[in-house]
């Protein structure tokens, strides 16, 4: 297997150009919006809006003004699929569209996606959504047929400010704790990484953040769905118990009934 | 915290519908099997239950199929698309209730031919009118795997529906119990509504099957309850809009009304009996409703 490969993703750096979007966009042949015409959703700089089947990179704007307007500062992300080490889109698929790769990332398999939508329901990061052209889920694969080639995703040659860096994860969380310091060493304490390794394994395509999660849309806590598993079952089956006793219940005491009371009726 | 979703996964009508109808093959199915453990897996009402899971879970399997995307790749669910080797996580609820689904459909088509060749329309060789599966010992061994293979198809979906990051679902894991409860509520109100419209069943026979329908409701009621309870945070997606009516709508129609009737005409007549089972039917909808809805709502 080769080694994990993912992104490390700088959002102090991002000047919010786009141009990742576009080359996701291009790359993977995804289509346009509305048939290419232009709706404007009135959300700062940002008209997709969202990660979806179509928009494999997302690219926020976050604006932070005081009520005056003196004081504010815009915060940018380039979003995309997380690549989780532990992913709950690949443990929930029921039909095996969703591999590992030898890459460590997440791929969902368009030839084997039956479009049933459980990893939209379970990923915690509300990543995937239908591809209406071909009628499946789908999500960044972190250019998986480009990595095969032995190249760079997209949106990372793109990206003018390398604000989406790829590369090895090892390499990568390195390369992170040594930014998260300079910044603070500059004054900005307010950087951190989020997605190590005790974030659902971790996450192969991590961020450095400089406000809480929540500001970005981003859970403070993601869970893996399949710790309800075992609850739901175990009360799903104490209720089975229940109600087949009392059917059993219901059932005998009216036979009881019928045999102290043999003109009562016969058999159910 | 859960995040808010912006990506919409359209498990509307033919969810909710698919859920209900299996929920009553599912609890029609349990029925026979208690019965059956009573030694009555020939009397009319477990032929009725026998007659009716099979067609019930055709219907069910169909509308699965029909939402999905690329409904020509169902079998996917079940078997490798690329080698043909089986298709199995069990981890996944909704892997392992495709073969739960399609394991309890090959047990309810037995049961189903069972009761058409007690009927004298057909013989299978030995298996002919007085030599039925269901009655026989291997009948009760039939029905212990039925039975499980039913609270399988009645549970699934409600585990299905826990094991997920939506908000009201993911923060609940009594949806399965909930189901369970539906499923044997609506399965039983279901063949107490074939027996009063058959009129072929004697009005104590319905007043034995409604009795253990009142005692399911009682418990029905519990574990509403018990879910709302303990929803915590996620309840407002079940407590407002739509999802409210129709859960006030589920209490009313499904438990209360037909608790009322229980102490009045449904003890008597035919058409008490029915009124009974339709209102309790209609609950199991609402409730199936508000259930897979109401977190979409606030989508």
């Amino acid at each position: 297997m080769a080694e994990p490969m993912g992104f490390f993703t700088d959002t102090t750096v991002c000047i919010g150009c786009k141009a990742c979007e576009v080359a996701c966009k291009e790359w993977n042949q995804l289509p346009a919006t509305n048939g290419g015409v232009n709706v404007l959703s009135g959300l700062s700089y940002d008209n997709t809006v969202r990660l979806d089947g179509t928009h494999w990179r997302h690219v926020k704007f976050i604006e932070q003004f005081s009520p005056d307007r003196k004081e504010g500062r815009w915060l940018l992300m380039s979003d995309v699929c997380k690549h989780c080490v532990q992913a709950a889109c690949l443990e929930v698929c029921p039909t095996g569209a969703i591999i590992r790769t030898e890459f460590d990332t997440v791929v969902i398999q368009s030839d084997v996606c039956n479009g049933c939508r459980y990893c939209i329901t379970a990923c915690p990061f509300d990543v995937i959504g239908i591809n209406e052209v071909t009628g499946t889920a789908q999500k960044c694969t972190l250019c998986y047929d480009r990595l095969q080639a032995g190249l760079v995703p997209a949106c990372a040659q793109a990206c003018p400010t390398q604000s989406i860096q790829f590369g090895p994860i090892r390499e990568l969380r390195q390369r992170a704790a040594a930014r998260v310091a300079q910044l603070h060493a500059q004054g900005e304490t307010r950087a951190y990484i989020y997605g190590d390794e005790s974030m659902l394994g971790g996450l192969n395509s991590f961020y450095l953040l400089v406000d809480r999660p929540e500001t970005y849309g981003l859970p403070a806590n993601p869970q893996l769905p399949s710790k309800q598993a075992g609850p739901s079952w175990l009360f799903s089956a104490g209720s089975a118990i229940v109600a087949g006793l009392l059917g059993l219940l219901a059932f005998r005491k009216r036979r009881m009934d019928e045999a102290a009371q043999p003109a009562a009726g016969r058999e159910a | 915290m859960l995040l808010e979703r912006t990506n919409l996964f359209h498990w509307e009508t033919l969810v909710y519908l698919e859920m209900f109808i299996a929920g009553v093959a599912a609890g029609a199915y349990g029925t026979a099997a208690l019965l059956e453990w009573l030694g009555r897996g020939r009397s009319p009402l477990a032929r009725t239950a026998h007659l009716l899971a099979f067609p019930l879970m055709l219907i069910a399997a169909f509308l699965l199929i029909i939402d999905l995307q690329r409904p020509e790749r169902f079998w996917h669910m079940t078997l490798q698309s690329k080698t043909l080797l089986p298709m199995f996580k069990p981890w996944s609820p909704m892997s392992l209730g495709s073969l739960i689904i399609l394991l309890f459909s090959a047990v309810a088509f037995i049961s189903f031919v069972d009761a058409v060749i007690d009927r004298g329309a057909l013989a299978l060789g030995g298996w002919r009118q007085g030599r039925t599966l269901h009655g026989s010992a291997l009948g009760r061994l039939w029905a212990v795997i039925g039975g499980l293979l039913a609270f399988g198809t009645a549970s699934y979906s409600g585990v299905l529906l826990s094991v997920s990051n939506i908000p009201g679902w993911g923060q609940s894991t009594l949806i399965g119990a909930l189901y369970v409860a539906t499923a044997m509520v609506t399965g039983m109100a279901a063949l107490l509504l074939l027996q009063a419209l058959s009129g072929r069943v004697a009005p104590t026979d319905l007043v034995t099957l409604a009795q253990a329908n009142t005692w399911l409701i009682v418990w029905w009621l519990v574990v509403l309850v018990l879910f709302v309870a303990t929803l915590g945070g996620g309840a407002v997606f079940f407590l407002s809009g739509a999802a409210l009516v129709a859960l006030i709508g589920a209490v009313v129609l499904g438990g209360i009304v037909p608790l009322i009737l229980w102490f009045g005409p449904a003890r008597t007549g035919r058409a008490g009996a029915a009124a009974f089972a339709v209102l309790v039917l209609l609950g199991g909808l609402l409730v199936r409703y508000a259930v897979v809805m109401g977190p979409q709502q606030h989508g």
